[in-house]
């Protein structure tokens, strides 16, 4: 009987059993990555959203390293703030640009439609979420060598500077990727992602920048343990929240 | 019947809000040091609990529309967000005012100032973002889900706001417990800093009953110092003197004397220090918050109820909204 | 036996009579064309905006009828097109999808349905053949290269699967929407101006796909064009 069956499959497509249960864990997971996959490559064609970022990024860097990258900088604490700032200011518009990317061209592109009949919600966030965690890694990365290079910022503990970038970038991901598919959804797109994204991302912001100031001082990972806590737990709220409140966002 | 009670409850509230505008000029005793400008009080705590309440308010009924789909939630969330927005801009402003008049700055991002900022700013999110969706229900959908997110992060921000700044101008030691308010036990010579001032006790100096010490002042960012008396009754236990900060209504009180270890607790006091120990502030204070709660949800619900109107008719009319 | 479920695949062509019961996948079941599958509309109301563009739908279809709706522009056509797709909510009244007399949820109803229309757009940075590959992942289909490309040589697209769809004329971009609504066997296809922008031999496609839907599964066509309203058995009128 079963060998029977198999052969009336015959070598067309097959379902993949534990997704016939509609939430199967798996199955939202390879759809997920379906969706990265996706996103990435159309990235990588049109390398829109990478120029944008890394554009910025380079303006801002050296936009600051002519104000404030003389030589003669004595590194006070007042310094290591206004360096922390600047480099996170930097990051932020960047991102504030470029992270709204996924959902929008989906919408601008009008595939939202041939999407949502074939893809679960939950793997449309995440797949849109890891891209989004991707672009950040590169623009962190871009970003904070060149503000090494041109605005001579000095890393006193490379490991909490690491450390802080990451959990604040994750945090900026988890908080801005659900507030793209609402904009996405609305008119005036990208001056709307920034007014709906900044009062959110005012608490993560603050702790990274006195984190990341600490972390081009003397403080070491040990300092630095209490705000990677904080931007872990407001990331794991956000993700959290978003999961939850995606479908309402993707149904709309 | 029911008409008849809500026309009762809004002249009830009416004339409620009144008596609280009275009290605050006749019953409440003006407070040393604070003059007239000390009764904005009695409007500014009201209002800015009733914006937090209104928030709150407003992410209920959010998650209540996403969860039933009915237009008439989305309204309530709506017209909780309105007041919302009006009262927490009364409370802004009534602090500003009232921070202007007795500190001398308009704003120094104080971890409740910052977070009353922030929560303007989602609000003015919210209003944007509705008025940029033409769909009506994708856009009361969205707005709820906003909404809702908004509210997730605010406990972060309650969390982090006192990291902005080290000091608060806000007065603790009347409204909140548990605020540090224990002053400092300084030895003659020694230095100690006081919130962010750096205080140095010069001498104790012993009249009759009467302590009086010298302390020089000097002010985060100014260069000049200053010496000031403030004095103690060791009879009575109780302070004497309380010179102000240079250009500030702080006082710098002494509060107890140890003449034989040659120390003594010196103290900032807030304008508005004990103000609720007095009674009959203290239920002015709550006929207030009362009252304004109260107004809030008579606004909540005359809104709500004009927005389906609002919506029944443009459905009539087959218009767009 | 532990291959029970596999009965429930949507290719495996269950002998008259076999019918697998009780699957916690159960709408799977549908694509098996055995167990039949029922559209109920009961009073449905659609708004455009606050503009109401029909009221009181109600209808019922089951495998092997082919509905056709038509109308004046603006009559909403398309749009009860999208609430049957479930890309947009009714204003009023209910769409069901039945399985074998069991109702669905809206969400997993999603999953029965194939749908053409102007609107649907498919990525235009990608190949017709990554486009197709893409969909079958997140739908968890397993297809392979040559299945792929029959579904393309079925469309007429044979040969033109490696070139980006930006490149696609509007007609060979319509063939792609079949590929894109047909790779999960849908038993419910929903097909609004299915002869857009194509040629003789495309509206032979057209003809071929709605003949061998008709033989167990749901055809609905939205059009106004004379030739395409006779694909139908039944037929809805709006906005009279």
């Amino acid at each position: 009987m079963h060998k029977e069956l198999d052969q009336n499959v015959a070598g067309v497509e097959r379902e993949e059993l534990e997704a016939s249960g509609s939430l199967g864990v798996r199955a939202v997971l390879g759809a997920s990555w379906a969706v990265f996959v996706k996103d990435l490559r159309t990235e990588l064609r049109t390398r829109y959203a990478i120029n944008v970022l890394v554009l910025f990024a380079a303006c801002a860097a050296v936009a600051v390293s002519l104000g404030v990258g003389f030589i003669g900088l004595r590194r006070t604490d007042e310094a290591l703030l206004i360096q922390a700032t600047l480099l996170w200011i930097a990051l932020l518009f960047a991102a504030l640009n470029g992270l709204s990317r996924g959902f929008v061209q989906e919408e601008e592109t009008r595939t939202m439609a041939a999407l949502r009949l074939a893809a679960p919600p939950l793997a449309v966030y995440l797949g849109k979420f890891l891209l989004n965690v991707l672009l950040l890694a590169v623009l962190e990365a871009i970003t904070s060598l060149l503000f090494i290079v041109l605005v001579r910022v000095q890393v006193g503990s490379p490991l909490a500077l690491i450390g802080t970038l990451a959990a604040g970038g994750l945090s900026l991901a988890t908080a801005t990727t659900i507030l793209a598919a609402i904009i996405a959804r609305a008119s005036f797109k990208s001056a709307l992602f920034a007014v709906l994204a900044f009062p959110l991302i005012v608490p993560p912001l603050i702790v990274a920048i006195q984190s990341t100031a600490a972390a081009l001082g003397s403080g070491g990972l040990p300092q630095a343990v209490p705000a990677l806590q904080f931007l872990g737990a407001y990331s794991v709220a956000t993700f959290v929240a978003s999961l939850l409140l995606f479908r309402f966002v993707w149904e709309a | 019947m029911v008409q008849r009670l809500a026309r009762l409850g809004k002249l009830l509230i009416g004339l409620w809000l009144a008596g609280v505008a009275i009290a605050m000029f006749l019953v409440v005793p003006q407070y040393e040091g604070l003059g007239n400008a000390g009764r904005i009080v009695i409007m500014h705590v009201p209002t800015a609990w009733v914006a937090v309440v209104a928030f709150t308010v407003s992410a209920i009924f959010s998650a209540r529309y996403l969860w039933r789909r009915r237009p008439q939630d989305d309204d309530y969330a709506l017209a909780a967000a309105e007041s919302g927005f009006l009262f927490t801009t009364l409370a802004t402003v009534t602090g500003m005012i009232f921070s202007q008049v007795v500190w001398g700055v308009y704003w120094n991002w104080d971890p409740r100032q910052t977070s009353i900022f922030v929560l303007l700013l989602i609000y003015a999110a919210l209003f944007a973002l509705r008025a940029a969706i033409d769909e009506p229900q994708r856009r009361r959908q969205l707005s709820a889900v906003y909404s809702l997110f908004a509210f997730v992060t605010m406990p972060f921000l309650v969390f982090v706001a006192p990291r902005i700044a080290d000091s608060t101008l806000h007065p603790n030691c009347a409204f909140i417990q548990g605020s540090q308010c224990d002053g400092l036990t300084l030895e003659v010579g020694k230095i100690g800093l006081l919130g962010d001032r750096k205080v140095q006790l010069l001498a104790l100096e012993r009249n009759g009953d009467v302590v009086t010490a010298q302390v020089k002042v000097s002010e985060p960012g100014l260069t000049a110092e200053r010496v000031l008396s403030p004095s103690f009754d060791l009879v009575h236990e109780e302070m004497v003197a309380r010179p102000e900060f240079p250009g500030l209504r702080y006082q710098l009180g002494l509060e107890a004397v140890d003449l034989e270890a040659n120390s003594a607790l010196l103290n900032i006091e807030a304008p508005g220090t004990g103000l609720l120990e007095n009674r009959r502030t203290l239920f002015t204070f709550l006929a207030a918050i009362i009252g304004f709660t109260a107004l809030f949800f008579w606004m909540l619900s005359v809104r709500a109820t004009l927005l389906g109107v609002q919506w029944a008719l443009a459905q009539r009319a087959g218009g767009r909204l | 036996m532990s291959g029970q479920p596999a009965l429930c695949n949507p290719t495996s062509r269950t002998p008259p009579g076999r019918v697998c019961e009780h699957h916690p996948g159960f709408q799977f079941l549908c694509y098996n064309r055995q167990v039949e599958t029922r559209l109920t509309v009961e009073g449905v109301a659609a708004t455009y905006g606050a503009r109401r563009v029909f009221a009181d739908v109600s209808l019922e279809l089951s495998g092997g009828e082919v509905l056709v709706v038509s109308g004046a522009n603006g009559s909403g056509k398309s749009t009860f097109l999208r609430l049957l797709a479930g890309l947009q909510r009714p204003e009023a009244g209910q769409i069901v999808y039945r399985c074998g007399g069991q109702a669905l949820d809206p969400r997993d109803a999603a999953r029965l349905i194939g749908w053409v229309a102007p609107d649907l757009m498919l990525y235009r940075e990608l190949t017709g053949r990554e486009n197709l590959r893409f969909f079958a992942e997140v739908r968890r289909l397993h297809l392979d290269d040559g299945a792929i490309e029959a579904l393309l040589e079925r469309v007429g697209l044979a040969g033109r699967g490696d070139e980006r769809l930006a490149t696609y004329s509007s007609g060979m971009a319509q063939r792609l929407r079949y590929a894109y609504a047909l790779l999960h066997h849908p038993p419910v296809l929903l097909l609004d101006e299915p002869g857009l922008t194509l040629d003789e031999r495309g509206t032979a496609v057209v003809e071929r796909v709605i003949a061998e839907q008709r033989r167990s599964g749901i055809v609905v066509v939205a059009t106004n064009d004379p030739r395409e309203l006779r694909y139908g058995d039944l037929l809805l009128r709006l906005g009279t």
